[in-house]
């Protein structure tokens, strides 16, 4: 994996005694299929200057057209071609030092799945600070931390400033046009995972899949195309895509509708003492339409607890 | 789910069928041992599905009551499941209903003849939980506890114990 290629900046020999600060810049790219990925960069005080000049406001421009062009074909070559040479310069300026933060989309759904349901937003802070923390623990001295904001942004910047006390931290809304410098951590991110969806290799062994997921963005037609190719009517999609992705949820539309036992376990006292667990039956894998109970289990009415315990009934209709 | 040969349903009246549980034809019954999975969820679908190539059980370092935690994802969500075995003495069965020859309904004439066959066997189980480790309290693990319960109530009493029984001193 190309993750591991990108830690080359670990023993820098500027890292440990040095008395200048540093800091580091945190940027997520993440759509709906492939894996989250956090970018950090992060090199003296002294050298941040250096770093303007190193023309990162022509790179972010030029980050700024991948973004709202990211179809016209020709042109992405070249911008991914240049990307991945920028990013081989950064690797290569010893003053600076890389991490990243892959979280694959298979984790992703399970965490938003979960019966106590995490979402994106907490997944991404977790990712930043675990960066932060990464860096601190290699000796580095940080002193200004930028971080691109998800969420709202003062409830993150107090919660990362609770967290490291001694950083001062700049959160903001698209934090790469504010601070162009951002955009070097943008590449960082959009490189590594442009490289990992290269090289995706799927758990699953279905037939007839590829790799011709274009960018995936919602609006791209290639992924559009891999998302309808792709799709299964019982399992769903490869682990590739996230499942809470809204994009993909209109392709499932005809698909098998599942109904989760953990769905919405309601406490339900009132059943003569046994407090026997019902399942609220709201929330229904895709479709999201009301069922009743039943479907499940029966309500275990006159069934001594023995068996509504193990869940056993009796069953006169055997069909 | 009990033992061999066929047994015929009918409580208090209600359903004339029988479940043949013996192979149908003797080379026909399939072995599906470690291929069983029960799911947490109802999925409406009846029929052939490519399970092995989207279902990638995989083993984990946890052991929960002595059972190696298997991971799997299903339709986004993470899976923990168990392997375990059928007690003693039983085993799985898959049933299919047995079709009836054209327009002939053995047995009953109003065509509620209720006839299964085995089509295939098992000895374990996987069972899998979203969000809770494996234990012995899952309702698969307990439901087992029947089988004891179940022998007790049912099984004839042999003489030996009919004698052991009658020794205890009567006051």
């Amino acid at each position: 994996m190309g993750i591991k290629a990108m830690h080359h900046g670990h023993r820098r020999s500027w890292k440990r005694p040095c008395s200048s600060l540093i800091m580091t810049w945190i940027y997520m790219i993440f759509y709906g299929a492939g894996p989250m990925v956090y970018g950090c960069l992060y090199c003296p005080l002294s050298y941040k200057n250096t770093l303007v000049t190193l023309k990162f406001a022509v790179l972010y421009s030029e980050m700024f057209v991948i973004f709202v062009e990211p179809f016209g074909k020709d042109s992405k070559t070249l911008k991914e071609e240049k990307r991945e040479e920028l990013f081989e310069n950064l690797k290569a300026d010893i003053s600076i030092g890389l991490e990243v933060d892959v979280i694959s989309p298979r984790e992703l759904s399970a965490k938003m799945l979960k019966k106590e349901k995490i979402n994106l937003n907490e997944i991404s802070h977790n990712s930043a600070i675990g960066l932060v923390r990464r860096v601190l623990g290699m000796g580095v001295l940080l002193s200004e931390v930028f971080v691109d904001t998800v969420g709202d942004t003062e409830k993150y910047s107090t919660k990362l400033s609770e967290l490291f006390p001694g950083i001062k931290f700049l959160v903001a809304k698209r934090a790469d046009s504010l601070y162009p410098v951002v955009s070097g951590a943008s590449i960082v991110a959009k490189v590594t995972r442009d490289r990992l969806l290269r090289e995706w290799v799927f758990e699953e062994t279905a037939e007839n899949m590829h790799r011709n997921f274009g960018s995936g963005y919602p609006g791209d037609p290639e992924t559009k195309a891999w998302l309808d190719h792709h799709k299964h009517l019982v399992f769903g999609f490869p682990t590739l895509v996230r499942f809470s992705w809204g994009t993909c949820a209109p392709y499932l539309k005809d698909g098998v509708e599942v109904i989760w036992e953990s769905d919405e376990v309601d406490e339900n006292s009132s059943n003569n003492g046994t407090s026997k667990r019902q399942v609220k039956l709201s929330k229904l894998g895709f479709t999201g339409c009301k069922r009743k109970t039943e479907d499940i289990e029966s309500n275990g009415k006159g069934r001594s607890k023995f068996f509504q315990a193990r869940k056993l009934e009796l069953v006169p209709h055997f069909q | 789910m009990d033992g061999e040969g066929a047994s015929s349903g009918g409580i208090d009246g209600m359903v004339n069928g029988k479940i043949a549980l013996g192979p149908s034809e003797a080379s026909t019954s399939v072995d599906l041992t470690d291929r069983v999975h029960l799911l947490p969820c109802v999925i409406k679908h009846d029929g052939a599905c490519p399970v092995s190539q989207y279902f990638k059980p995989r083993k984990s370092d946890m052991v929960a009551d002595g059972l190696t935690v298997e991971e799997a994802y299903f339709r986004g969500r993470k899976l923990q499941g168990v392997t375990v075995p059928i007690p003693n003495g039983y085993r799985g069965y898959v049933l299919e209903k047995k079709k009836t020859r054209e327009g002939r309904c053995s047995e009953v004439a109003d065509g509620e003849a209720n006839n299964w066959a085995s089509r295939a066997e098992f000895q374990n189980i996987t069972y899998w939980n979203h969000d809770i480790l494996p234990s012995k309290h899952d309702p698969i693990v307990r439901s087992f506890h029947w089988f004891a319960v179940s022998d007790a109530l049912n099984k004839p009493i042999t003489e030996e114990e009919l004698a052991s029984v009658s020794t205890v001193p009567d006051r």
